[in-house]
């Protein structure tokens, strides 16, 4: 019987790769989750761990990175990847082995982060990806020449269709042999030898690991200038050093920068002449034609605002049936519930408050659903990055560059991944300017709230036979979000935030047809998320607001006085005299303050506080068209109030995990105070601005 | 006779073009060559704007300002 030698146990893998070449797909086919897809470069943006589990009971964490070129990094998300390839990121141990994946369309470029990883010295996988893509493109790859070339194993995979993972996962578990070649590629002697003696230099005074000295080493030898005294990690000694090794290589007149990038490319050439057969060369193809019509600067820029306005349009126009649905299926829901418990609090808690509460956000399932279902298409197509490209131009025009559209355009969905995506901006005051003016774009959390205003207080017109005007105020709300966020973009950009950014450098993927199952799955976990959120956090905010909102009980009052004498109508009135001049009243004053961390709450609040005023029959909505001011006689909402509210929202800064988030990637309090200061103020004056015209041309 | 040299921006829709020499600051060098516009790499012009381009190389295109694109120096494949 024949005995194995048992492997050294493999405990955390990494997967590293150029950007988009399907990292995030192998690592959900491997651990079976589901982290975010997308065919746009920078979708993982930051570490992810799943567990690749095996029959042994061996578990493997793997660790899911951010897309790179290099190890030498050039913005905030790759260099996420060399910190863990090097051991620097806290938490986080060096990985026991890596599987680097490779775009088998892309063999060339690919590979150049292939011999880097290989340098490193880690037992490696490559998982050739995207076969299927190579194969139409009539790229042929001989995997067993590849993986000699290589020295390492190879396995074709095409993740989206989960084959070849069942392979990969067998490899990984069998525990992959370091790689037993030193560094393949040649370098001019001259520039071997300085490397050879810095990173000895660097291992025996600073006892870096090999890995570590030869990746220090090598940067250090290709940077622009010697460390100054700021690098307190590298010893004097050493800065003497290298700056010897500049001048004595530019002597000699070697380019420091592309030495390096030249040897390896020369090593891969005879890689790829060994294994892979050239392409057929392509003329002019079909996506040429899209790209020129869709990049083109007047045409791409109309369809871009032509694709949102349309999108938009069919948020409002299509969700208006299931929405009707879901109000109906609630209202039977209260009235059955109502008639079954007792008169008394325990039935107006759970009526007015848990359901009507609930009910009002859960409604508008629909928005949210459609408003993923068009997001999703837009990352898959391939379209975000053909956005951001033409978008430079208008981008450029307040200081920043159209890669700082694509965190832009993912805050429609959340400030949240926004404000992550921003790490892939090279620079890091345009980083910064970025995350500051995102919140600013309308999240999905506003929907709700336009929906529930725009609704009940904008008329149902038809405009030109085609757009109604709801659909009209709905885009005009967003794109009041979008000027916003540039104007802004400009001041900081023209203030304290100065400096000029780097031109559009920036990969632009293949065009895909969206696939309808991963359609599907978007939709349903975003849609999930909304759920429990108001299962949850919504439910029970509607709980506390209920009981603020019905004690103390003043008996003998009209239900609209009793809530005026609740603690939360005695917060209300308290704030009323700072809102009044945008028209508010103090039940919007309620509504603005529950909402203060969490946007949604305005809707829910106003369910619930419009049921306990407003007993007879009919829904939220109509109660709130009835409702009169009982001081002036006037309605508490016209069209106009209704303007200045959604127009407040789309301004203000109502979101404290955004602030969280804003912090950790800021390193500081400073900047979300800042944004939300900045936020608010914009909001007050803003809806001020509008309440004051508004009055004067007489609504 | 040498091959004539000339910026990747002036090269029209739909030609192909050999790289030749980067000549921007290092860093920006140093990425486009990991982007693969490295010395000798054949790359064809997709769309050309006014400001700025989209070029195909190794397979991928890659959008890029006029102002980097005038660092790339190319000349013609034969
Ligand atoms: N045709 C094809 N498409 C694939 C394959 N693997 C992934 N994709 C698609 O490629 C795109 C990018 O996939 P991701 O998994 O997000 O790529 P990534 O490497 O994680 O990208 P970043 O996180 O941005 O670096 C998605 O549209 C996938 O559906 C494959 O084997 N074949
Ligand atoms: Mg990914």
């Amino acid at each position: 019987m024949m005995r194995t030698m048992p492997t050294p146990a493999i405990t955390t893998v990494a997967l590293v790769g150029n950007p988009n070449c399907g990292k995030t797909t192998l690592f959900n086919a491997l651990t079976g989750l589901r982290q975010k897809v997308g065919n746009y470069p920078g979708v993982t943006v930051e570490k992810k761990e799943g567990i690749v589990s095996s029959v042994n009971g061996r578990d493997i964490t793997l660790l899911d990175l951010p897309g790179t070129y290099s190890l030498i990094a050039s913005s905030p998300d790759e260099q996420v990847v060399a910190d863990v390839l090097l051991g620097s990121l806290k938490n986080t141990p060096v990985p026991d082995a890596v599987i680097c994946v490779v775009d088998a369309s892309n063999l060339e470029r690919n590979l150049y982060l292939v011999s880097q990883i290989i340098d490193h010295g880690l037992p490696t996988i490559v998982a050739l990806n995207m076969m299927d893509v190579a194969e139409q493109s009539g790229v042929r790859i001989d995997v067993r020449h590849l993986s000699d070339a290589l020295g390492v194993p190879v396995i074709p995979t095409v993740a989206k269709k989960n084959k070849g993972t069942d392979d990969l996962r067998a490899a990984l578990l069998a525990g992959p042999a370091p790689s037993s070649r030193a560094m393949q590629w040649t370098l001019p002697e001259t520039v071997q030898r300085e490397l050879d003696e810095l990173s000895g230099m660097l291992s025996a005074a600073h006892k870096y690991r090999s890995v570590v000295a030869h990746h220090t080493a090598l940067l250090l030898l290709s940077s622009p200038a010697a460390p100054d005294e700021g690098r307190t990690d590298i010893s004097p000694e050493i800065r003497a050093h290298v700056r010897q090794d500049h001048e004595k290589l530019d002597f000699l007149g070697i380019d420091r920068y592309s030495v390096f990038i030249e040897a390896r490319y020369k090593w891969i050439k005879q890689v790829c002449a060994y294994a892979s057969s050239p392409s057929l060369s392509t003329g002019a193809s079909l996506s040429d034609r899209v790209d020129a019509v869709l990049t083109h600067k007047f045409w791409g820029v109309l369809i871009f605002f032509a694709l949102m306005s349309v999108m938009f349009q069919m948020i409002f126009s299509w969700a208006e049936l299931p929405m009707d649905l879901i109000g109906h299926g609630f209202d039977a829901v209260s009235a059955r519930v109502g008639s079954v418990i007792p008169p008394g609090d325990v039935h107006d808690l759970i009526v007015n408050g848990v359901i009507s509460g609930v009910g009002a956000v859960v409604m508008f399932l629909p928005q949210i659903l459609l408003l993923f279902f068009f997001l999703s298409i837009l990352e898959d197509s391939g379209y975000m990055s053909r956005a951001a490209y033409v978008m430079d131009r208008i981008m450029s025009s307040v200081g920043l560059h159209g890669k700082s559209f694509i965190p832009m355009l993912s805050s429609f969905a959340c400030a949240i991944p926004g404000i992550m995506a921003t790490r892939t901006i090279e620079h890091p005051k345009d980083r910064l300017v970025t995350i500051l003016v995102s919140p600013l774009m309308s999240c999905s959390a506003r929907l709700p709230v336009y929906a529930l205003m725009i609704a009940a207080f904008i008329p149902q017109y038809t405009l030109l036979g085609v757009v109604s005007l709801p659909g009209v105020v709905l885009i005009s709300l967003y794109a009041l979000g979008l000027v916003a966020a540039l104007a802004m973009a400009w001041t900081l950009k023209k203030t304290f935030l100065k400096g000029t950014s780097l031109p559009f450098l920036m990969e632009l993927p293949p065009y895909k047809m969206p696939s309808l199952k991963s359609t599907a799955i978007h939709m349903w976990e975003r849609g999930f998320i909304f759920l429990k959120k108001a299962g949850t956090i919504i439910l029970g905010i509607s709980i506390v607001l209920w009981f603020l909102a019905t004690y103390p009980k003043t008996e003998n009052a009209t239900p609209s006085e009793r809530l005026a004498q609740s603690f939360v109508g005695r917060a209300g009135k308290f704030i009323e005299p700072a809102i009044k001049p945008l028209g508010f009243d103090w039940k919007i004053g309620i509504g603005l303050l529950s909402s203060l961390l969490q946007r949604e709450v305005f809707v829910s609040t106003m369910g619930t506080i419009y049921n306990i005023q407003d007993d007879s029959a009919g829904s939220m909505r109509e109660a709130m068209q009835r409702d009169v001011n009982p001081d002036t006689g006037k309605p508490v909402f016209t069209a106009l109030t209704a303007i200045c509210i959604m127009v407040y929202y789309v301004l203000a800064m109502q979101c404290l995990s955004t602030l969280v988030v804003v912090r950790r990637e800021t390193n500081s309090w400073k900047w979300p105070a800042f944004q939300f200061f900045y936020m608010s103020a914009l909001a007050y004056a803003v809806t001020f601005g509008v309440y004051r015209a508004g009055l004067m041309l007489g609504y | 006779m040498k091959t004539m040299m000339k910026n990747l921006t002036d090269v029209p829709q739909g030609t192909r073009v050999r790289v030749r020499h980067l000549q921007s600051l290092p860093e920006l060098c140093s990425r486009l060559r990991e982007l693969g516009f490295c010395e000798d790499a054949v790359v064809r012009c997709v769309v050309n704007g006014s400001r700025q381009m989209i070029c195909e190389v190794c397979n991928t295109r890659i959008g890029m300002h006029h102002s980097i694109a005038r660092t790339i120096l190319v000349s013609s494949y034969e």
